[in-house]
């Protein structure tokens, strides 16, 4: 489609890679697309991570869900390959390849034997670079689209964050639907997919990380062949979007369900702020894992919940520090008082050393153990280099974490947790 | 169950959980053994170690023989209980202090209990090795069960149960299962039930666990960045010391098999209808379980499976479908699930029984046999990726079927033909041999 063979003529800048990031080499075609390789001969796998710079907060509420209803369109069938053809080729190397959009991105995800690494990343690239897009594909995705949307709503956990992200948000982008609503995927119609595709699937959008057992150089000189010929967009469709305002909101739902959720927050600081770090410290202590407060306290000392945890995932724009409970109906009232209890008490009295310490430890061990896995660390390499954070951010962030104090836990609790939203899902 | 690979869905159903790296890369290819040791300490227990060096973790993994099936009817849930309880403390370690001792070492901890075993795993930095195998044997013989921890679970156990109804995918499979192996013990569940959560007893529980929770019933899993040699003095200290005992196991028969189709509808809630059909197959002591592994991947298991592009793509009458296989000690059952529109519910089921019919009658593509034995690689190479990954599929093997088949696993899958892909086919799939379970859109549903 846009792709032009002018691959001779870019010259390719190597840029070393940073301290603390030794294995992974990262190189930045002339137009703008970064690519990552991470080698790691352990195991006899490989995966990649297609990042590019569109998902919801580019998104308007009378389009919800469209950068999500795009890429799923995309991967069902190429120029040169239908939707068969091609599932029959990825399932030849013994791969994955699914694709999802996310707020601050939407991602191309593969895996695969690491002996067809090759032909992997070729795949990947005809999915990204040329799709189809084919008019009865972008009808099917639609109905299968909506069926994903009924069944999210009936869930009650995905419905009430749904609910909490649009309370909370509103009328920033993120607080619109991932996939969209019944209506807005109505809407959208073969032609504002392909006009988003074109404005938003652009080089210099892109980041493209790989992890497994293969050859850096290799992988980047296939990378460049298959992507560095690629123009430059010219789209501006970057515009700043004001932040959410902080306010008091308690939305009280009912659904059929056997569970009750309770989703209380705030908003958080973004991935690159200076609070970051304490505000994940304090999310640990109040709900990260089992030696958290919400869940050695609500649950295992009070009986209050099944489920509880806190959620403070990394995003470009502001995020939300989310305490999640689910329980029994007859619980939900002094569960939501527990709960409000437990953020008073991080707000006014300072957290032991011991319990900073615990708090820590989880964090950090948590982090470890999600990047074990090619997968997430092709993940995490290209997320931070959409970000703009750089390789060492990983570093930063355990230095970060390490200084982090209980002054700094109390500190912030206060900052970003006085202004409460609140969700409440009662069965029916 | 899923002792063998496909099994990914169905693991994350049956196994009814508690709980909610630096690269290490070398410059030379890793010199650690490819395969596992394993050793039966003088007590019993059985001891399974290997080198892993892909991050600085190590994954000690203790699994118990004894599961679901091991309950008398009176004692339903107990398994499942006893691994919410074993966490809860022992004479020198109080209620909380057990979670929080591991997390604040950077650690994780999870348990899950299924039909054939009971699981126990904490992840840990390596160099915490021996405090989570001081751990890990403290729990294994010596929980205390506090009546005011046992009191606090029942509420807890009692959500789990609400939690697996309000999920559609995870209720159909049970009900599927409790349907096609009813009234064998692998068709009872496993949470227990609300009557016998409520009545159970501090002493019913702690003459359980004194009955099943003994050496010869124990396996320890050690998987991670040390070397097997450094690994056995540090178990022969912790597990190697507990008492000798005999294993005591129940003797449980193979689950029969249905000669008639049993059937049952749900009303639910939900606005789309699931679909749940399952026949009964080979228990993991069978030959037969390669070829019906690969016949399990050739239906349903990707998106260019028969079942992914005849009923979903071609015919259009299901959003998601998807086959799989869990092979058991005691049985074997492979389910075919799907999610769709209530108006398409008849002919679905019609459309997915003809694709087992075509298999039937005119076999399988060499194509689709290679793509499943490529599958089948590519998943166990994703399980050996990290070291828990690895351990559990060692301490999975030793307990639903055997270690030395599962090193095998891979060359044997190799070798099943065309022909015995479909001689499975004919012996297991039949018209009027299946369950099935059909969640119906309703009102006042529940």
């Amino acid at each position: 489609m846009i792709r032009v063979a002018i691959a001779l003529l870019l010259v390719v800048l190597a840029v070393p890679t940073s301290a603390g990031a030794a294995d992974v080499v990262r190189e930045r075609f002339d137009n703008g697309m970064v690519v990552l390789v991470r080698e790691n001969p352990l195991a006899p796998v490989v995966a990649l991570s297609l990042l590019v710079k569109s998902g919801v907060r580019w998104e308007k509420a009378d389009v919800a869900g469209i950068s999500n209803f795009l890429t799923a369109v995309m991967v069902k069938g190429t120029m040169k390959r239908g939707g068969a053809e091609m599932a029959e080729a990825i399932a030849a190397l013994g791969g994955k390849i699914t694709a999802s959009g996310d707020v601050d991105y939407s991602e191309i995800r593969a895996s695969a034997l690491a002996r067809y690494w090759r032909e992997m990343l070729v795949l990947t690239a005809e999915l990204a670079l040329d799709p189809k897009l084919a008019a009865d594909e972008v009808d099917r995705e639609r109905e299968l689209l909506v069926g994903r949307v009924q069944r999210r709503r009936d869930n009650a956990p995905s419905r009430a964050f749904d609910e909490f992200y649009r309370a909370l948000y509103s009328p920033h982008p993120y607080g619109l639907p991932t996939l969209g609503t019944p209506e807005t995927i109505a809407r959208i119609d073969r032609a504002a997919l392909v006009a988003r595709y074109r404005a938003f699937w652009q080089p210099e959008r892109m980041a493209l990380a790989v992890s497994g057992q293969v050859s850096a150089p290799e992988v980047i000189a296939e990378a460049r062949r298959l992507f560095a010929g690629l123009l430059r967009g010219n789209a501006s469709v970057d515009a700043p979007i004001p932040p959410p305002a902080v306010a008091v909101h308690r939305v009280v739902l009912e659904q059929p369900a056997q569970q009750a959720q309770i989703v209380v927050g705030g908003v958080a600081p973004a991935l690159d702020h200076p609070d970051h770090a304490a505000v994940k410290v304090l999310g640990s202590v109040l709900g990260g894992g089992m030696g958290g407060r919400l869940f050695a306290e609500l649950r295992d000392r009070r009986g209050l919940a099944y489920a509880a945890n806190t959620f403070y995932e990394p995003v470009r724009e502001p995020g939300a520090l989310i305490l999640y409970l689910g329980t029994a109906p007859e619980n939900v009232t002094a569960a939501e008082a527990a709960l409000v209890a437990e953020i008073q008490r991080v707000r006014t009295t300072l957290v032991s050393a011991e319990e900073l310490r615990r708090a820590k430890g989880y964090l950090l061990g948590a982090y470890e153990s999600d990047r074990r896995t090619n997968a997430r660390q092709a993940w995490y390499l290209a997320f931070y280099e959409l970000a703009g954070v750089g390789l060492d951010y990983p570093e930063r962030f355990r230095k970060a974490v390490a200084a982090v104090t209980a002054e700094d836990v109390r500190r912030v609790a206060n900052q970003y947790l006085s202004s409460l939203t609140a969700v409440v899902l009662r069965p029916r | 169950m899923f002792a063998l690979r496909p099994l990914v869905l169905i693991a994350a159903v049956f196994l009814t959980g508690c709980a909610a790296g630096n690269g290490g890369r070398s410059a030379t290819s890793p010199v650690a053994p490819a395969t596992p040791t394993r050793a039966v300490l003088d007590n019993g227990v059985v001891l399974i170690a290997r080198e892993h060096r892909a991050s600085d973790l190590v994954s000690l993994q203790l699994w118990l023989r004894v599961g679901g099936r091991d309950e008398m009817p009176a004692e339903l849930g107990l398994s499942h209980y006893l691994e919410h309880m074993l966490f809860k403390g022992t004479p020198t370690r109080p209620p909380g202090s057990i979670d929080y001792l591991i997390e604040g070492l950077g650690g994780q901890s999870n348990a899950f209990t299924s039909y054939d075993f009971t699981h126990f795993d904490v992840m840990l930095p390596v160099e915490h090795v021996r405090t989570g195998l001081e751990l890990l044997a403290d729990i294994a013989v010596n929980a205390s069960f506090p009546p005011e921890e046992i009191d606090r679970e029942r509420k807890v156990v009692f959500e789990e149960m609400s939690l697996v109804e309000d999920d559609p995918e995870k209720y159909l499979l049970r009900q599927v299962y409790e349907q096609a192996y009813r009234p064998h013990p692998y068709g009872r569940p496993i949470l227990g039930t609300p009557e016998l959560v409520r009545d159970l007893t501090r002493e019913r529980l702690a003459a359980y666990y004194g009955k099943h929770y003994v050496a010869p019933n124990m396996v320890i899993v050690v998987v991670g960045a040390l070397t097997t040699d450094e690994i056995r003095p540090l178990v022969d200290a912790t597990f190697g010391r507990l008492p000798k005992a005999t294993s005591g196991r129940p003797a449980v028969a193979g689950a029969s098999w249905p000669t008639t189709r049993r059937t049952a509808d749900v009303r639910r809630s939900e606005q789309q209808a699931y679909l749940g059909l399952a026949w009964r197959t080979a228990a993991t002591d069978s030959e037969d379980v390669f070829a019906v592994d690969l016949l399990t991947y050739i239906l349903g298991d990707s998106p260019s499976s028969r079942l992914n592009q005849i009923v979903r793509d071609r015919d259009r009458l299901v959003s998601t479908i998807e086959a799989a296989y869990g092979a058991w000690a005691k049985g074997g059952l492979v389910t075919v699930t799907s999610r769709l529109d209530a108006s398409n519910l008849d002919a679905a089921e019609r459309s997915i029984l003809e694709v087992i019919r075509r298999v039937r009658a005119d076999g399988v593509t060499e194509a689709e046999r290679q793509r499943a034995i490529v599958t089948a690689e590519s998943s166990y190479a994703f399980d050996i990726e990290t070291a828990d990954g690895l351990a559990k599929s060692y301490g999975q093997a030793e307990t639903t079927w055997e270690l030395a088949k599962e090193l095998r696993y891979l060359a044997r899958l190799r070798q099943v033909t065309a022909a015995e892909i479909v001689a499975a086919a004919r012996k297991y799939f039949g018209d009027d041999n299946y369950t099935r379970v059909r969640f119906v859109p309703g009102e006042g549903a529940r």
